[in-house]
């Protein structure tokens, strides 16, 4: 038996994970399950995609480093794709949610995200076509680290991405003015507003890191995989259980849930089949629902 | 002219299952404030159970059991009930947000389902040569498409009435009165979720019948039928038709089927070939932004009452 | 005479057109004691909450210091020189001690937070021995002197507390009381509003009785509580039992 259904689910669970933060974030902050989380990371990818084509234009190459399918106009369009897609996420906050969310029923902020995903999935699909693409069409080498299991010099370099946002996005929420300002909201928000902690502030930050991330993994997936108009569909189930499974609210617990299910998702494949991988979010899901709602690390039943 | 009735037939009994599937939505959401946004899931259920207990003996398949068509039917309630009892029961405890969750895990499984697990529902190429009501008139089109509109609109009618009767009845009054306080809901434990579940079964058992009446009248079901663009759909007519309303919910159905079949026509008339998939897509986001439009701006809808026994 | 803080004929309530406060009007001066007493359901902590911006206001206005405040968003009262200790929940209780007076400490870009939560550790020395404990695990009467830290840390004039001693065993009921007779000394404002009439009336300068919305009796603490129609009315004593 192979050990490389451990590194596959390694790396589908640090995408899932690091859009699991973005759901968890919202769900605890905005108090709302956002189903339109998984269409913003497949906008952050295509936003990636349209600039490193600009890009790959001005300096008339993929200027790959080293080993690795890309170079730095990847890199650069990356960050582009997180600041694109948390300004989408600003307007559509600034347009629909904000004044949805006024009116005090957070199930129609719900129906409204659930709509909002279907007019931003589809308008990807009229702009890009529903034909996979690709930032580099540059075949990698995977290679052999012991154990029978294999990587690519990609795996390598966006695994250590994921854990350096993770790790600073954890930084940020324990060690940061703000960061303990969404912390604090999410605990308390009427207790958050007498002690002079601006709502709409922490309403902005929690749509910024939320998007940006989704963004980064986003091109995560289109990088290691492809880029679709539905790649953020097919994870928003597997981002919703690890929320779920990790407690909500908990970054830590969302991440390590989305290694769980990433991990769960590979050996699925491996022992059942590749077709039933995606019943494996569903599965965990309701054992969770059933078993444990307040997941890993939740405290509170919200 | 021939041809036009024909079509007008079809559209209408096509129209009149969205509304049979929109007044399942309104018992579970505009009559007792349960979201779901796995509809396809619960009308594939029934569409597939009614299929396999009514088609003949088949060499590669599960199922083919031969039983009549009202059979299939019921076992059709019968099976979605069940799955949207055990869906509610696994969530009603909680917040509505799980609900939710949940409902589109039913759907992802169920579209996987019908997609991979070939030896009992076909697969990708689905199942074919499902009986169709009266198929002796196929003979003659009018007539047996307007039998057909006439057997549609009598289940859509007998749907529509019992959900009157019972939104009307002490069941129902209690059930809106949980949707009203979902607090005061929760404090009462116990039997406020059972109230729950049993409208999100009877609620599932409707849409169930929907898809199970669909794949009759159409005589061939895949998975593609049940894409997360069905849900949406149904929402939409909801929405415009007014939740809480079994009258808006049927209102809104023909309506907004309307809306997206003469959008169709028109994309198809006025953009190039190459580019009508896309345009497909594109009305699908005039349906999602109009869906957003009518949470901001409308959100008791067109047709319901208007005393305001819609969401506000 | 100006006085610090005045609420005049303020109407407040959750709904529009359902005033749980109706018309109320109190006022407090700088340095006093002012008790808010009054009959369950009078709309005491409505009133409170109103003046804090938790509950929405139809009419009237709240002045400080001589700024009409009315329509200043609560998060911004406490920038104004108005805090606010709810009843429950009045503690962030997945957070350190140390890291609920930091995140109020820094609400405003403040650059020494940490002098500010020294000098509350020096107010309040049981909390400082347990900085690093989750504010969830602490007892009830450190968790009243967490929450009056949290509020006192950005130092405002004026430190409103709804039922301070609510839930506490009269030891610790002695003690947070004891407290705000200190903070008051540092001449910190205080209105409190309290069901413990005698232990609220005890130190209190001025006392309202708030009946249906609206004050029905204003006097010296010591005068209402010694006012036998009063005390049999509102506050549950007899004047036998009170002497």
């Amino acid at each position: 038996m192979s050990l490389q259904f451990l590194l596959d689910g390694l790396i589908s669970g640090a995408m899932i994970g690091l859009g699991a933060i973005g759901v968890t974030l919202t769900y605890s902050i905005l108090r709302f399950s956002n189903f339109a989380h998984g269409d913003l990371m497949a906008w952050g990818a295509y936003a990636a995609l349209v600039a490193v084509g600009a890009l790959g234009a001005i300096a008339g190459g993929p200027m790959a480093i080293g080993a690795l399918s890309f170079g730095l106009p990847l890199i650069l369009s990356t960050l582009f794709a997180m600041v694109f897609t948390a300004g989408l996420a600003l307007l559509l906050d600034w347009l629909l949610f904000a004044r949805l969310r006024a009116r005090g029923q957070a199930i129609i902020v719900v129906m409204a995200s659930f709509g909002a995903s279907m007019a931003l999935r589809n308008l990807l699909e009229f702009l890009f076509s529903s034909s996979p693409a690709y930032y580099s069409r540059a075949l990698q080498v995977a290679q052999p680290i012991g154990s029978g299991i294999r990587i690519t010099p990609d795996q390598v370099a966006l695994l250590v991405m994921t854990a350096a946002l993770v790790t600073g996005m954890h930084l940020f929420l324990t060690r940061s003015q703000r960061g303990r300002e969404m912390r604090a909201y999410s605990q308390n928000p009427a207790l958050a507003r007498v002690t002079g902690i601006d709502v709409a502030r922490v309403v902005r930050a929690t749509w910024v890191i939320g998007a940006a991330l989704a963004a980064a993994a986003g091109v995560m997936v289109g990088t290691l995989v492809q880029i679709r108009p539905l790649m953020g569909l097919d994870l928003l189930l597997p981002m919703f259980a690890a929320a779920i499974l990790g407690g909500i609210g908990s970054v830590p617990g969302a991440v390590l849930a989305g290694l769980i299910i990433g991990l769960s998702e590979a050996a699925a494949v491996m022992f059942v089949g590749a077709e039933w991988r995606a019943a494996v979010a569903f599965v965990i899901l309701m054992s969770v629902l059933l078993v444990k709602p307040t997941g890993l690390f939740g405290v509170t039943e919200r | 002219m021939i041809d036009l009735l024909g079509y007008g037939a079809f559209f209408l009994s096509t129209a009149l299952i969205f509304a049979i599937i929109t007044l399942g939505l309104n018992l579970q959401w505009g009559l007792t404030g349960l979201f779901n946004v796995g509809i396809a899931g619960f009308v594939a259920i029934g569409a597939y159970t009614s299929a396999l207990l009514t088609t003949p003996d088949t060499a590669d398949r599960i199922g083919g059991f031969g039983w009549p068509i009202l059979a299939g039917w019921l076992g059709a309630m019968v099976l979605t009930a069940a799955a949207a009892a055990f869906t509610g029961f696994a969530t009603l405890r909680l917040k509505s947000d799980y609900l939710a969750i949940t409902t589109f895990g039913v759907a992802v499984l169920v579209q996987l389902v019908t997609l991979n697990a070939i030896g009992l529902t076909g697969g990708p190429f689905g199942v074919a040569f499902i009986p169709r009501p009266f198929a002796g008139l196929q003979g003659n089109p009018v007539a047996f498409n307007f039998v057909n509109l006439a057997i549609i609109a009598a289940v859509t009618l007998a749907c529509y009435l019992a959900l009157e009767r019972l939104s009307r009845s002490p069941w129902g009054r209690v059930l809106r009165a949980l949707r009203e306080d979902e607090r005061a809901a929760v404090s009462l434990g116990k039997s406020a979720r059972s109230y729950r579940i049993q409208a999100f079964a009877v609620g599932g058992a409707v849409m169930g019948l929907a898809g199970a009446v669909q794949a009759h009248f159409i005589g061939f079901i895949a998975p593609d039928n049940y894409l997360p663009t069905l849900t949406f759909q149904v929402w939409a007519m909801l929405m415009v038709g007014g939740s809480g309303s079994n009258r808006g919910a049927v209102m809104g159905a023909l309506v907004v089927w309307a809306v997206w079949i003469g959008a169709g026509w028109v994309t198809s008339a006025l953009i190039p070939t190459g580019w009508q998939a896309r345009a497909a897509s594109l009305q699908i986001v005039a349906i999602g932004v109009m869906l957003c439009l009518i949470l901001l701006w409308r959100p008791q809808g067109f047709f319901g009452p208007r005393n305001g026994r819609g969401m506000e | 005479m100006s006085a610090l803080l005045s609420v005049e004929r303020l109407e407040a309530g959750y709904e529009p057109g359902l005033s749980i406060v109706r018309g109320a009007s109190i006022h407090a001066d700088k340095g006093e004691i002012v008790v808010i007493l009054g009959p369950n359901g009078a709309g005491k902590s409505s009133l409170i909450k109103a003046i804090a911006g938790l509950v929405p206001v139809s009419g009237g206005r709240v002045v400080l210091a001589g700024e009409d405040i009315t329509a200043v968003p609560a998060h911004l009262k406490i920038r104004k020189g108005l805090a606010f200790v709810p009843q429950t929940e009045n503690v962030f209780t997945l957070m350190s001690v140390e890291e609920n007076l930091r995140v109020a400490a820094g609400v405003f870009g403040d650059r020494q937070v940490a002098a500010h939560i020294e000098e509350m550790f020096a107010l309040f020395p049981d909390l400082a021995r347990q900085r690093r404990l989750m504010a969830g695990s602490l007892s009830g009467g450190q968790r009243q002197m967490l929450a009056c830290a949290r509020a006192l840390i950005v130092k405002p004039g004026v430190l409103m507390l709804d039922e301070p001693s609510a839930g506490l065993s009269p030891k610790f009921v002695e003690q947070v009381f004891a407290r705000l007779v200190e903070i008051r000394a540092s001449g910190v404002t205080i209105v409190l509003v309290e069901q413990n009439a005698r232990a609220a009336l005890a130190i209190g300068d001025r006392a309202y009785v708030l009946v249906e919305g609206r004050e029905a009796h204003e006097g010296p603490a010591r005068s209402l509580w010694d006012d036998p129609l009063i005390a049999e009315l509102y506050l549950g004593h007899r004047k036998e039992g009170a002497a």
